[in-house]
């Protein structure tokens, strides 16, 4: 009984949380001028025509911008999960001078807003000939610059007992062992909660592709997608609904699928 | 104290050998620490420092981006205090800040511990919790919130089922900050992962043990779960924090970057963004950024030194 | 639980390196490629993609790199790129900032390319067109403000506008049609948008007071008076309940896929009826230019011409191939016929006549409108100064003042005009 009143709660909230999803999806089917003027949930018309003229708006097919997003989006996660992870170990284990200073520029990073540090990166991507590549989006994610996720794994390799790090250096294990062999393969829920927070950070990610990257076949969805709404006009909005719920799969499966590793845990041995 | 209790007989046998090394030497770790952190600090320099120093010595000048940037002192400083928007965006921010952090981290932490529990059909509410997320800065939302707070949108027809006549909320100066605070609390998934993920972090045997010594479910959530939990919600505490004073694209989206109707959602990042891209006063945006990230640093200073009292390290020596 | 290895470790890093050297590739080498920098939505992507895959291939050995983004977007990118100085070859140059472009020494002359053909305009337009004695752009299209109205609400109704002469088309006169058509209108219809915003149209209202909106030195043009004249005009008509409210409109600037079909009438500008028309495909829409005073100052008319412009620091052995370019989208027929009417009425004077022939029929409607207009005599208008890029948004806030009922009408246009003066004098 406890349980179908939970399950009765949830759905409910599920329903309220998604609605204007549910919304979304419905109006995508609409044609494009009744979506606004008809608001309803029961169209009137059905059509797949936002689909196939979203798919081509701008006149390349919508997948070239979907394999965009994906090379940016996991070359990132590499990147971050790479480079976030050693500082952190470095920031959270290693005793050494300036380690309080290195977090706090870490944490002052995350603090500056990203408009005012634009333009000084521009200027120097745009010296090295490095606009319209992806390599001013990937570069700072092989150097740690998301100090989010070094804070983020900071905190959990601090929830990690210093026990195990003193039983391995017993056995002789270096620094680097130690980070290879018990560090990192407790702070899995870490790495995976990074890697589905860069991904769709990245994968929705719409000013800095929008600055560096001026070819339409470069552009990443996000920005494919903005230009689907035009400022000026609003046409266009049921081929905007298409595509921005079809730019939601990838991210949602790539969730489902990475959701397992959270559920894995720590096993107990571990811990002995 | 009870934490200490609990956490301590399961790490505590057996008593460990005495280590056959000397502990590392300070020069020792600082060298392997420097490996560790080399692309930390190539990015500090080359993506960091340089764009950071560049914009505290722009915050000085004036520059219209047009032109070679002019020193101006304080000027810009100055201006600050005299500027109504100015302060405006700040008043907008704060209360944004205030309303929507611990609104929107009660609902994830909430959700987060029934999500825990094994419950039928997890993954599927898990994912239906997250999805606004994936969602929220999207160009959609705008016409999404529209449909929802506009003048015929859902609200409003709810409302007139009880014979309520609703006007547009977005288009209110006084209910449309409060969208943007129901759109923050409404992508709640971010934190919500972070504590499911510091929830499974939990080990089992200390639930175990504290049903051992007869705590109940309440119980355990304090003496277990809470405590352990702490790392966490302070991390979330800080970055929701740096977040919600940093936030930007959903204002920007849902206003058309106006930051109406009559500034009332003129969050401090859009103001600066309208002064930098806009007005073409990267100065006087730089000197904003800098104001911003004195506040920032300040409020999370003060989380850190508070953290003393209620956050709970299991490396704690 | 090992989710990595060592050997997958490295396998990563490995990865990663390999992916940045990739990246680091993308754009593609030089030659005579030339960067063209234009906005829109996706209908006029398509449509200049295919007209520059039309020049292309009528210009072997000249490249096109296209730059495309949505209106806000393009402004937010062009920002960067000038203060990069890394600004494309040909641009469009955005109406708020043509001044400030200027200033900044963006423009390169354009009456030296010998690719470039201004012959088919006449003298004295290449003249005006100049800034600062300098002709270093040139238009593009040309918009004007007018009034828009359905017609299949009106044969509903079966009323007629006021006759579009000069002494029943004016503005108290229309204002009075539109209260009386309000009174006696279908429930949730309305006469017209509460549009006080519309920029065009307001500079039209100065003029015919014998004012500006900006002044030949950059400053504004107009006085207190005449602005809060035209917020009255707004506010006697929301009160008399034939404009729509701002919650009904959402915002001060109405949202027309939402609220187009809830009014009669509407002002904005001529081209937006090749956009907002097809979204209500039921109804029949018509144009007509302003109303006008009955001692309106001569020479009210006029037109906004939007720039094309070349950038300064261009290579030199790229300057005929952008020239070529300039002269196929300002010249060329083939060109119009592949893009459309979207962007307003051509510049080029021949270019309009051949207009009629690729026009739709709602594109008709402002062919036709904007020659009428243009037909009329002119006097000069001048180019928003540097500094006065956000003064839309400062109306508007004008606008909300007002239509909120926060503040009186001459509180807020004297505020209005207090923030524009500031912002003038904090540009250099």
């Amino acid at each position: 009984m406890r349980a179908g009143l939970r399950h009765a709660v949830m759905c409910v909230l599920v329903v309220l949380m998604i609605y204007p999803l549910i919304w979304m999806l419905v109006s995508s089917f609409k044609p494009s001028n009744l979506v606004l003027s008809e608001p309803g949930l029961i169209p009137s018309e059905v059509t797949f025509d936002n689909y196939r003229d979203g798919w081509n708006a701008l006149d390349e097919p919508f997948s070239l911008f979907f394999l965009n997003s994906l090379f940016v989006s996991v070359g990132s996660i590499v990147g971050n999960l790479f480079s976030c992870s050693l500082a952190a170990y470095a920031l959270a284990r290693l005793e050494f001078r300036g380690r309080r200073l290195y977090f706090a520029i870490t944490l002052v990073s995350v603090m500056l807003p990203l408009h005012v540090l634009v333009v000084p990166q521009y200027i120097f991507f745009s010296q090295l000939g490095m606009v319209n590549t992806y390599f001013p989006l990937l570069l700072p994610k092989f150097l740690a610059t998301d100090a989010f996720f070094t804070f983020l794994m900071v905190q959990f390799i601090r929830t990690i007992p210093r026990e195990l790090d003193a039983a391995a250096w017993v056995d002789g294990a270096g620094p680097f062992r130690i980070f290879w062999s018990v560090i990192l393969p407790l702070m899995t829920p870490a790495l995976v909660t990074s890697a589905i927070f860069t991904f769709i950070w990245t994968w929705n990610d719409f000013f800095t592709p929008l600055i560096y990257l001026t070819s339409t076949e470069m552009f990443t969805v996000p920005v494919a997608l903005n230009s689907m709404m035009s400022s000026e006009t609003s046409s266009g909005v049921g081929a905007l609904f298409a595509m921005s719920l079809l730019s939601l799969l990838p991210v949602l499966v790539f969730f489902v699928t990475a959701q397992k590793y959270l559920i894995r845990g720590i096993s107990t041995t571990g811990l002995k | 104290m009870t934490q200490q209790t609990l956490v301590r007989p399961a790490a505590a046998s057996p008593q460990p050998p005495r280590p056959r090394r000397r502990p590392p030497s300070f020069r020792r770790q600082g060298g392997a620490a420097h490996v560790f952190l080399l692309p930390f600090l190539l990015g500090l320099v080359l993506i960091t420092a340089v764009p950071l120093l560049a914009s505290l010595y722009l915050s000085f000048t004036d520059y219209d981006l047009l032109h070679d940037p002019e020193l101006v002192g304080l000027d810009n400083f100055r201006r600050m205090a005299e500027d109504e928007r100015f302060w405006a965006s700040v008043g907008v921010t704060l209360r944004y800040v205030l309303v929507s952090v611990p609104l929107q981290l009660a609902f994830a932490l909430l959700l987060a511990v029934v999500l825990d529990k094994g419950m039928r059909g997890l993954a599927l509410y898990r994912s239906a919790f997250y999805l606004p997320s994936l969602l929220g800065s999207s160009v959609a939302i705008a016409i999404l919130w529209r449909q929802l707070f506009g003048h015929e949108g859902l609200i409003n027809a709810v409302l007139g089922w009880f014979g309520i006549e609703g006007e547009s909320w977005l288009q209110n100066p006084d209910t449309a900050l409060s969208t943007l605070v129901v759109l923050n609390v409404w992508t709640f998934g971010s934190p919500m992962i972070i504590f499911l993920a510091g929830l499974r972090q939990i080990p089992e045997e200390l639930y175990e043990a504290a049903r051992v010594d007869g705590a109940g479910r309440l119980r355990q959530f304090s003496s277990v779960t809470m405590p352990l939990l702490t790392p966490i919600i302070f991390f979330n505490l800080v970055l929701q924090t740096i977040g919600a004073f940093q936030a930007f694209t959903q204002a920007h989206i849902i206003s058309g970057g106006q930051g109406g109707p009559l500034d009332s959602t003129l969050f401090y990042t859009l103001y600066l963004y309208q002064q930098g891209f806009q007005s073409f006063n990267m100065g006087y945006a730089s000197a904003m950024a800098w104001v911003l990230l004195v506040v920032i640093a300040v409020v999370t200073a003060g989380h850190f030194l508070l953290s003393k009292y209620w956050v709970f390290y299991g490396d704690e020596r | 639980m090992d989710l990595v290895t060592r050997r997958r470790f490295l396998q990563l890093v490995g990865l990663g390196a390999g992916m940045t050297a990739v990246a680091a590739c993308g754009g593609g080498s030089d030659g005579t490629a030339i960067r063209y920098a234009w906005w829109g939505d996706t209908i006029r992507q398509q449509k200049y993609t295919a007209a520059i895959e039309e020049f292309v291939k009528q210009n072997p050995g000249i490249e096109v790199r296209p730059e495309f983004a949505d209106y806000d977007a393009f402004q937010e990118r062009i920002t960067v790129q000038t203060a990069g100085r890394d600004v494309p070859d040909v641009f469009w140059i955005p109406s708020p900032h043509v001044m400030s472009y200027h200033d900044a020494g963006l423009y390169r002359r354009l009456d030296d390319i010998s690719s470039l053909d201004l012959s088919q305009f006449p003298a004295e337009q290449l003249e005006l067109y100049k800034i600062d004695g300098e002709l270093n752009t040139l238009p593009r299209s040309v918009l004007t403000a007018a009034v828009r109205y359905n017609q299949t609400f009106l044969d509903e109704a079966g009323a007629e506008l006021p006759p579009d002469d000069p002494q029943h088309w004016t503005w108290s006169g229309l204002q009075e049609f539109l209260i009386d058509y309000a009174r006696d209108a279908p429930p949730g219809r309305k006469a017209i948008h509460y549009n006080a915003q519309a920029d065009l149209c307001f500079e039209a209202w100065l003029r015919q007071h014998g004012q500006d909106l900006w002044t030949a030195d950059g400053r504004m043009g107009f006085e207190p008076a005449a602005l809060e004249g035209w917020f009255e005009w707004w506010e006697v008509l929301r009160r008399a309940g034939a404009a729509t409210s701002l919650s009904e409109q959402e915002g001060a600037s109405p949202e027309w896929e939402v609220v187009g079909d809830k009014v009669l009438m509407t002002f904005g500008n001529s081209n937006h009826i090749a956009d907002e028309a097809p979204m209500f495909p039921d109804y029949e829409f018509n144009l007509r230019m302003m109303p006008v005073l009955p001692d309106a100052a001569p020479g009210h008319r006029f037109g906004y011409l939007s720039r094309i412009a070349i950038y300064q620091g261009i290579d030199d052995d790229k300057l005929d191939a952008a020239g070529k370019l300039v002269n196929f989208n300002i010249n060329d027929p083939g060109f119009l016929r592949i893009v459309g009417l979207s962007v307003g009425a051509p510049a080029n004077p021949r270019m309009l006549q051949e207009a009629y022939a690729v026009a739709n029929e709602d594109e008709k409607k402002m062919l036709a409108v904007v020659e009428q207009e243009m037909a009329e005599e002119q006097r000069p208008r001048y180019e928003a100064p540097p500094g006065s890029g956000t003064w839309r948004t400062i109306m508007i806030r004008g606008v909300e003042e007002v239509a909120l009922e926060r503040a009186s009408v001459s509180e807020a246009a004297a505020r209005v005009i207090a923030e524009i003066d500031r912002e003038l004098g904090q540009a250099k």
